[in-house]
């Protein structure tokens, strides 16, 4: 009976052990099975081949990748400049239509993103903006799903700013800009930071919104291999998946690194 | 030099219907280390707010050194805070911390180091620029924050409750050390506070407040031996308090169940008043036999419920015919202690150090 002696500590790493087995397991098997010689997706792989990577990084997936990381990157900039002033809004005033404001904000959260990309078509056919389908309107379309995420964390760092110190820096001759540019927005920059994280990892893995806004030679690799996907599963799309993945996993690193973000997404010192 | 270095005229603040500072008029002297003592709630800080400029009055002004400052922002008004939780800021290094005022006057580099130096040797920091707050003990950073309101040598320095958040010996250390840089500087000070312990040590006056009102000023002495008000004489030290009825013009008090006193401190009070005769604990006699009375002295007769050891004196709680209470502070100074519990017993004191107080 020597099971009934194992200490709940090994019961709770068998279970997480488990989870990150359920997560992990089907991206190894995709990155080996891009390495089949066959162009059929079989695992185990039948031969050693790494023709489908080059064929991954052929224009016809390059292209659509690079174009996911520079929507991805104006919605990481956009959402947290946009969700600066707005999150100070919500967070320091009280005023007529605050609530409406919040919730118009965190909307999207709730809203399945399909239905904001058919309202948005719609919105830019009506609006005679049909020229702006594609980039404009998908940078449009990935601000207003990002926002949310950005006016969160935000929000988190603005909330456990000690009040006394900005009335400190104001007692010392510092002005409100002054105060602002000093000492509120060097407080609250982690919480800046992972709201634009946020919104690269949300845009770049987005495509019920993409799939309304995009137009020829302006797709997303989201949206890219959705439409592959039509023709079959082939090895090149593991190889492209592969790096879909790992892309956004470097770039959370890096930023992990530089700016010890790891405090703000676990926890850790209220200072964000 | 304005011969005020602070001033405040019929100063208020209300949130709604709450009267936080109700009508405040208070003269600082230049270099005067002036204590705001009051319980939680009573206006200390909302005052020490105003002055800062954090919010605007609902009334009246202030004026720094001569000027009217009412109407003037914070970052305009040239007032040193030192914070209740120190409020330094935490991404910057104690030396860019104590620059910042400096940085913010576009002195220049060179000056702007000479001064930090000097303003970190004050609090005895020398050597420690270049940690963050957070590496600090508590006593260090509020000598950091002490460093940073006076680097910019402002017309006047106001400590929120500076003490507070420091353990017991540390705090007894911080309050000579504050009033030594406060008299080595000169600089006029408000310090705001709820102990009465910091207040009567480092104070040349106290202002004692209550309700958003200034019940007494004074100092500290005054204060203690003279309390205008039956607030004043319970908030600062301990304080046995007894019925009194006002007997003729001539301001005979008869105590209820005691005798009648005459030669107090209280002035014109109509016959027939009821009062309260204010006696504190350390001038306050206890015997077994009836004292010598008379009207000199006020006797009142009870039961010792209590013999307290506290260390350098015992106090003695005496329950008194009517149900109320009272105590004696008695010395540690090895004589033996004359009572014990169950003890019927005689309170005294002289007459002319009961304080009589309107109802």
């Amino acid at each position: 009976m020597s099971f009934l002696r194992v200490s709940p500590w090994s019961a709770l790493k068998i279970a997480v052990g488990a989870v990150y087995a359920f997560m992990l397991t089907p991206i190894l098997i995709t990155a080996v099975v891009s390495l089949n010689a066959t162009n059929r997706s079989l695992f185990p792989p039948q031969g050693l081949s790494l023709r489908w990577w080059g064929e991954a990084f052929s224009p016809e997936w390059v292209d659509p990748l690079i174009f996911s990381l520079k929507l991805s990157a104006v919605s990481a900039v956009l959402s947290p400049l946009m969700a600066l002033p707005l999150t100070f809004a919500l967070v320091r005033y009280t005023f007529p239509g605050r609530q409406a404001l919040m919730a118009l904000t965190l909307g999207p959260l709730l809203l399945p993103a399909l239905v904001t990309g058919v309202a948005l078509l719609q919105f830019f056919d009506f609006m005679g903006w049909r020229a702006w389908i594609g980039f404009p309107a998908l940078v449009a379309g990935h601000v207003a799903i990002c926002l949310p995420f950005a006016v969160r964390t935000i929000a988190i760092s603005l909330t456990t700013l000690p009040p006394n110190l900005e009335l400190a820096a104001a007692s010392l001759g510092a002005s409100k800009l002054r105060t602002l540019m000093e000492i509120t927005l060097p407080y609250i920059k982690n919480g800046i930071v992972a709201g634009g994280v946020f919104a690269f990892i949300h845009s770049f893995t987005d495509i019920n919104l993409s799939l309304f806004l995009v137009r020829p030679g302006e797709q997303p690799i989201t949206v890219k291999i959705m439409g592959f996907l039509e023709y079959g599963f082939a090895p090149t799309l593991a190889a492209v998946s592969v790096i879909t993945l790992v892309l956004p996993l470097i770039l959370v690193l890096i930023v992990e690194r530089l700016t010890g973000l790891g405090n703000f997404i676990y926890g850790g010192r209220g200072n964000g | 030099m304005a011969e005020f270095a602070l001033e405040l005229q019929g100063l208020e603040k209300t949130y709604g219907a709450a009267r936080a500072v109700d009508g405040i008029d208070l003269q600082v002297h230049t270099g005067e280390f002036l204590t705001l003592l009051g319980p939680s709630g009573c206006g200390k800080t909302t005052t020490l707010g105003l002055i800062a400029g954090f919010f605007p009055p609902t009334a009246g002004e202030i004026m720094l050194a001569g000027k009217p400052v009412a109407a003037l922002p914070p970052f305009k008004r040239d007032i040193g805070v030192v914070f209740q939780d120190y409020a330094l800021f935490p991404h910057m290094t104690v030396e860019q911390n104590v620059a910042f005022g400096l940085r913010m006057r576009r002195l220049p580099k060179a000056e702007i180091k000479t001064r930090v130096e000097e303003a970190l040797s004050l609090v005895k920091l020398t050597g420690l620029g270049e940690r963050k707050p957070l590496e600090m003990s508590g006593g260090q950073r509020q000598r950091v924050a002490l460093a940073r309101a006076l680097v910019i040598r402002p017309t006047i320095l106001l400590l929120d409750e500076p003490l507070s958040n420091l353990d017991l010996k540390l705090r007894e250390d911080m309050r000579v050390e504050i009033a030594r840089i406060q008299r080595k500087l000169g600089i006029t000070t408000v310090f705001v506070t709820h102990d009465q312990g910091e207040a009567l040590v480092m104070s040349d006056r106290i202002a004692v407040m209550n309700a958003g009102r200034i019940e007494q000023v004074g100092p500290p002495t005054d204060i203690y031996e003279h309390p205008a008000s039956r607030f004043v004489a319970q908030f600062i030290g301990r304080m046995n308090f007894y019925q009194g009825r006002v007997m003729d013009d001539a301001g005979r008090i008869e105590l209820v169940g005691g005798n009648v006193i005459s030669g107090h401190d209280a002035q014109e009070l109509a016959a027939g008043t009821t009062v309260h005769v204010a006696v504190r604990p350390e001038r306050t006699r206890i015997s077994k036999d009836m004292p010598a009375a008379g009207e000199a002295v006020m006797a009142l007769k009870g039961r010792v419920s209590d013999v307290l050891f506290l260390g350098a004196a015992r106090e003695v709680h005496v329950q008194y015919q009517d149900g109320r209470f009272g105590c004696v502070e008695l010395p540690n100074n090895g004589a033996p202690v004359p009572v014990a519990a169950g003890d019927e017993v005689w309170m005294s004191a002289d007459a002319s150090c009961c304080h009589v107080l309107p109802a």
